[in-house]
């Protein structure tokens, strides 16, 4: 498994003042970002900064914008028509969304996970190396080492490591979502999106999924959207409770189950509508 | 009965029908013309029979029963015959009576009640013959060299004779030919520095050498090729036709003699399939009426090979550009109705376009800048196979633009997101993501294009298809790919043999021969191209989400 250095370990278990980070503790810094599909606003004046080598969370009720505002991260939503963006994005205390940025660098960057398992209908390692053959690595010894890191780092290694060159079609769904987890990691991204991975699985697939999230913020940043609430009280440190298009309240993931500030969010985690 | 409509079981009943209609319909197509193309290949029996006229003239006529079929007495009234005036249908036969050398139809209709006595004489031969078509008749006597020998010698004979013709088929068509060729390079070469202006005294040198040295390796070849030919017609051999006429038939014209009426089953199975072979490599002879139909099947399958290269990526390159990157508009959209009613378009008007678009203009073109010294006689100004492949590829494009499009709107944007959230561009997820899941789509559309290809005739006639072609388009003599030439296509074939045939009744069978052929040539190019799909289709299985 994953040798775990002392200095992560310090990382997440210190409190972080989410309204006063330093710029080195800071993965991501939304400001003021607006979003419109054509003429109607999906997120409204978002401002918010995502610690380093944490875990945050999204959550709201359907449509409340959290699977947009992840999508903006790694900027999935230039692939959607008459979409408009104003606003920044500062990864690096550099805005991702300058006219310069190379997209597919930015996405090398930020990996992205999406709600359903989608591998390739190619083998099981030709999967997981699918980003590095993009950056013109070849080398096959450097592949074999790579696949594997990465199919440990998912927990998927010990499973897989016999059909390797099997489809990986032949996998069962959890399988399959934690093998796209192991190719998003292999290209080393900083940041990790996980927009809802477990909605489609089974809640034992769900558990070691969970477990899973739990390894990887030793290694990255990671931002995930769920609609589960216990979801995001067991797996993040910081939770942003999110309602049509606003950014209502964000802190620890205990004040914010515990103790909300807003009759919003309160309403929400009690189970008063959405 | 209001509730078995409601049940359903109509609809079901009616479906079922009209999928047995369809099957009937098909395998029953398919029934008919493999029962009378093959039959052409099968060794009849030779009859023997003797008629008494009603003038009370007697005659004998040997031949093979072509037809049978019954006719009204009434229009009989003319030839007054001894008929029961109740008779109502009198039944006649066509026999194929060959001997073409003594009557001008090697058809004659018979009838019925003239017959006297009809008989299969073991003794009988048929002799498929080079020219003038079949001999039906008794062997007299074989002649070696002028001296009379026994029957028993006339295998020998024949397979010496047979050694010596594929000796001349070879001298004639590969080194003769191959001289022929080179010549004429010499002589454009030639032509080429006097337009040019400087053909130097060096290079007239030069040619006149190589041209002496190839006339010289010419007046050899001849002479083996006429001492070939003496030593090829040395022997002949007397036979008795059907009227006493005694005629001589010389072994140099001799293909096959055969005796079908001792024949065994076991000998017609071997001598229908040694037919099939022959019919399959041979070239034609007679003006196609017979011989093999070979120049046809290669020219066929190259001209649709050809197509196929040029229609796939052309159109999956459309399609690729129409669904990813063109804009969702109202040009775009016309831009699709226009691609799909192209599909539409007459073919003859495909082949005219050809005509006047690609063989006039950029043939014509093409010749005035690479071969001004063949003109006035064009190269690639006239109709060949190249053009012919184009001109089916432009036709056969809506279709491959119209299935590729189809395949890429089926895959899920999963895949697409899924490749450039991992810093992939939108090429590289084209060419290792997109077009693999959409390779199956591909081949659908390259099979339904290889179909609607090789059946297409009517263009191919203005743009390269001729009745017979000397030469095949691919050759030992270099570049060996002659995209310029005429080819032979077995549609036309078809056409040519069934239509424009001086023997019509000779030609019936062949005709269905050889649409047999066509159908299992497309069957074939079809069936490889559904097992590459389904390969392609079991690799990039979906999974269902």
């Amino acid at each position: 498994m994953i040798s775990v250095s002392p200095k992560t370990i310090l990382d997440t278990t210190t409190k972080i003042d989410l309204n006063n980070m330093s710029a080195e503790q800071k993965a991501l810094d939304i400001k003021n970002l607006d979003l419109y599909y054509g003429d109607k606003q999906a997120l409204q004046n978002i401002t918010m900064s995502i610690p380093k080598g944490q875990v945050t969370a999204f959550i709201g009720p359907s449509g409340c914008g959290k699977s947009t505002l992840l999508r903006c991260i790694n900027r999935m939503n230039d692939l959607v028509d008459h979409c408009r963006i104003e606003g920044e994005i500062n990864l690096h205390g550099e805005n991702i969304y300058n006219k310069h940025v190379d997209v597919a660098a930015l996405r090398r960057k930020v990996g992205m996970v999406f709600q359903r398992p989608n591998p390739f209908p190619k083998s099981i390692y030709e999967n997981v190396v699918y980003g590095l053959r993009i950056m013109g690595e070849n080398n096959r010894r450097v592949l074999d080492e790579a696949v594997e890191v990465a199919l440990k780092s998912a927990a998927l290694w010990n499973e897989v490591k016999d059909r390797l060159h099997d489809s990986a079609l032949g996998l069962s769904g959890g399988q399959q979502q934690r093998l796209v987890i192991a190719r998003a990691i292999a290209i080393k991204p900083e940041v990790l999106l996980l927009d809802e991975p477990t909605s489609a699985l089974d809640p034992i697939s769900t558990l070691t999924i969970e477990e899973l999230i739990n390894d990887l913020k030793k290694q990255f940043t990671v931002v995930i959207v769920t609609h589960n609430m216990q979801q995001a009280a067991r797996v993040s440190d910081q939770t942003a409770f999110m309602y049509m298009g606003d950014l209502i309240e964000y802190s620890d993931t205990n004040t914010l189950f515990t103790t909300p500030h807003k009759k919003k969010t309160e309403d929400y985690i009690t189970g008063r509508y959405g | 009965m209001n509730k078995w409509f409601k049940s359903g079981s109509p609809w079901i009943w009616l479906s079922a029908g009209g999928v047995s209609l369809s099957l009937i319909s098909v395998i029953g197509l398919l029934w008919l013309i493999a029962s009378r193309g093959l039959s052409y290949f099968w060794p009849a029996e030779v009859y023997q029979f003797e008629l008494l006229d009603q003038k009370g003239k007697a005659s004998t006529v040997i031949g093979e029963i072509y037809d049978r079929e019954s006719i009204p007495s009434k229009q009989l009234s003319h030839l007054e015959l001894n008929l029961d005036p109740k008779q109502e249908t009198v039944e006649r036969l066509l026999v194929k009576t060959g001997n073409r050398e003594l009557v001008s139809l090697d058809f004659r209709w018979i009838l019925v009640p003239e017959i006297t006595k009809q008989s299969t004489p073991e003794k009988l031969v048929v002799i498929e013959r080079r020219t003038n078509g079949n001999f039906y008749g008794y062997i007299e006597e074989v002649i070696l060299d002028g001296k009379v020998v026994s029957l028993e010698q006339m295998p020998v004979l024949l397979e010496r004779v047979l050694e010596f013709q594929e000796e001349i088929e070879a001298l004639q068509k590969v080194d003769i030919g191959a001289i022929n060729y080179q010549l004429e390079r010499l002589r454009l070469r030639e032509r080429k520095y006097k337009l040019s202006g400087d053909y130097t005294a060096q290079k007239e040198q030069d040619i006149s050498l190589k041209v002496a040295q190839l006339e010289a390796e010419y007046q050899t070849l001849e002479k083996s090729l006429l001492l070939l030919r003496e030593k090829v017609s040395r022997d002949e051999i007397k036979m008795k036709a059907m009227d006493g006429q005694i005629v001589s038939i010389n072994f140099a014209d001799i293909l096959k003699v055969s005796t079908n009426n001792q024949m065994n089953l076991f000998d017609k199975l071997g001598m229908f399939f040694s037919q099939i072979a022959s019919f399959i490599v041979d070239d034609p002879r007679e003006a196609n009426t017979e011989g093999g139909v070979f120049p046809a099947i290669f020219g066929t399958v190259l001209m649709v090979l050809l197509m196929t290269v040029i229609v796939s990526p052309m159109g999956v390159i459309a399609a690729i550009y129409l669904h990813e990157y063109a804009g969702n508009n109202a040009l775009t959209k016309l831009l699709r109705i226009a691609v799909i009613n192209l599909a539409g378009v007459p073919s003859i008007v495909y082949g005219v376009f050809g005509l006047g678009f690609f063989v006039y203009m950029v043939g014509g073109s093409l010749d005035q800048i690479f071969y001004p010294e063949t003109l006035p006689s064009p190269t690639f100004g006239t109709p060949g196979v190249m053009w012919s492949a184009i001109t089916l590829a432009i036709l056969t494009l809506p279709v491959v633009i119209v299935s590729t499009e189809e395949g890429l709107s089926r895959i899920p944007s999963a895949m697409r997101h899924g490749s450039l959230a991992l810093g992939a561009t939108k090429v590289e997820t084209l060419w290792r993501i997109i077009l693999p899941i959409a390779s199956p789509a591909i081949m659908t559309g390259i099979i339904l294009a290889i179909a609607r290809a090789a059946g297409e005739v009517a263009p191919l006639m203005l743009v390269g298809v001729v009745k017979m072609a000397p030469n095949l388009p691919l050759d030992g003599n270099f570049p060996f790919l002659h995209l310029d030439r005429k080819f032979m296509h077995l549609g036309f074939h078809i056409y040519d043999v069934g239509f424009q045939s001086p023997n019509v009744e000779a030609a019936r069978p062949l005709v269905y021969a050889t649409a047999l052929l066509l159908v299992t040539i497309i069957v074939a190019l079809n069936m490889t191209a559904v097992s590459i799909r389904n390969k392609l289709r079991e690799k990039y299985r979906m999974l269902e989400h």
